[in-house]
């Protein structure tokens, strides 16, 4: 899902590893903690992790979707 | 509100990556869901403490049964696979992400299925498989469903299954955390555990298409049509949306 939204928003800085695993990778084009809004779409607890802290940003902690880092979509 | 239906609205559908017309029409659509998310929640512990109280194992089988009949081969494969049909060939550029996520949907509710069939071999109810294309019982169910109707109608919006996505997949999830807070049986548990990450994901997915795509009146009304023929209280089974009482 994280891949998706990324997709969804043109900034596709989540990218599938080459490697047999499939890995979700990301990019520099990700801005977090400017974007943040792969996070309310990628459903498996704990998959995403914080690299700095190590604390779990799924499903996401509060200060992630305050108003101001929701990603604007009008028609 | 039930503490179960709380930590599921905190965690997965009140944080919101976007803004716009889209995240505003899904949240007045929440507030239609609620209650009944809440009596989902309340009648799905009943349904766990009651099987629990029977003094039989004969619950789990009928539970079994019954999840074969709604994620086994006819609901799975027949009903399930015509989510793809509603994008058209020239809509599939716009909607390829959607596509992708539905496909993936198809095999989740076939895998879904196994998991049932494998607790009715593993609780020693059956011996093949196959046993259960002879059992009416594992083959209907009676409950209100949008998902199979682009079998008949492809033509449906693209977009108007998000209403069932994001309705009916809840209702999967909080039954799922509802049913694991009453029962300690192993068998059910890794059933329930085995689906659990994917119903959420099919809740996000309608969560997503909604926030990400229905901007515009036109693309949400066939939406909000879905919520109002899912959410009809007076017709949870279809005997009763055609008069009867049953």
């Amino acid at each position: 899902m994280c891949y998706v939204v990324c997709r969804e928003i043109e900034i596709n800085a989540v990218v599938v590893s080459p490697t047999s695993q499939h890995l979700l990778e990301i990019d520099e084009r990700c801005s977090y903690p400017q974007c943040t809004v792969c996070l309310m779409y990628c459903p498996a607890e704990g998959s995403i992790v914080e690299t700095d802290t190590g604390r779990s940003m799924v499903p996401p902690p509060p200060a992630v979707w305050a108003e101001n880092k929701r990603w604007p979509r009008q028609p | 509100m039930h503490p179960i239906l709380t930590d599921f609205i905190d965690k997965w559908v009140y944080p919101t990556g976007f803004s716009g017309p889209g995240v505003d029409f899904r949240l007045r659509q929440t507030e239609r869901c609620l209650p009944l998310w809440d009596k989902l929640v309340a009648q799905a512990i009943q349904s766990a403490e009651n099987d629990l109280a029977s003094g039989s194992n004969e619950y789990k089988a009928a539970r079994a049964r019954g999840g074969y009949a709604a994620e086994g081969p006819f609901m799975s494969l027949k009903q399930m696979s015509t989510q793809i049909l509603s994008v058209e060939i020239g809509e599939q550029p716009k909607y390829i992400d959607l596509q992708r996520m539905r496909a993936r949907q198809i095999w989740d509710e076939v895998k879904h299925g196994q998991l049932h069939a494998d607790v009715l071999l593993r609780g020693g109810f059956i011996k093949r498989e196959e046993e259960l294309m002879d059992d009416a019982r594992a083959n209907t169910q009676p409950k209100l469903s949008y998902f199979g109707l682009t079998a008949m109608f492809p033509h449906i919006h693209p977009l108007a299954r998000a209403g069932q996505h994001y309705y009916n997949e809840s209702m999967a999830c909080l039954g799922i955390a509802s049913t694991l807070s009453v029962i300690d049986d192993e068998l059910i548990r890794h059933q329930l555990h085995s689906q659990s990450a994917e119903e959420l994901m099919h809740f996000m997915e309608g969560k997503y298409q909604i926030d990400a795509y229905a901007l515009t009146p036109e693309d949400q009304k066939p939406i909000e049509e879905v919520f109002d023929f899912l959410l009809r209280p007076w017709a949870p089974e279809p005997s009763r949306a055609l008069g009867g009482t049953a």
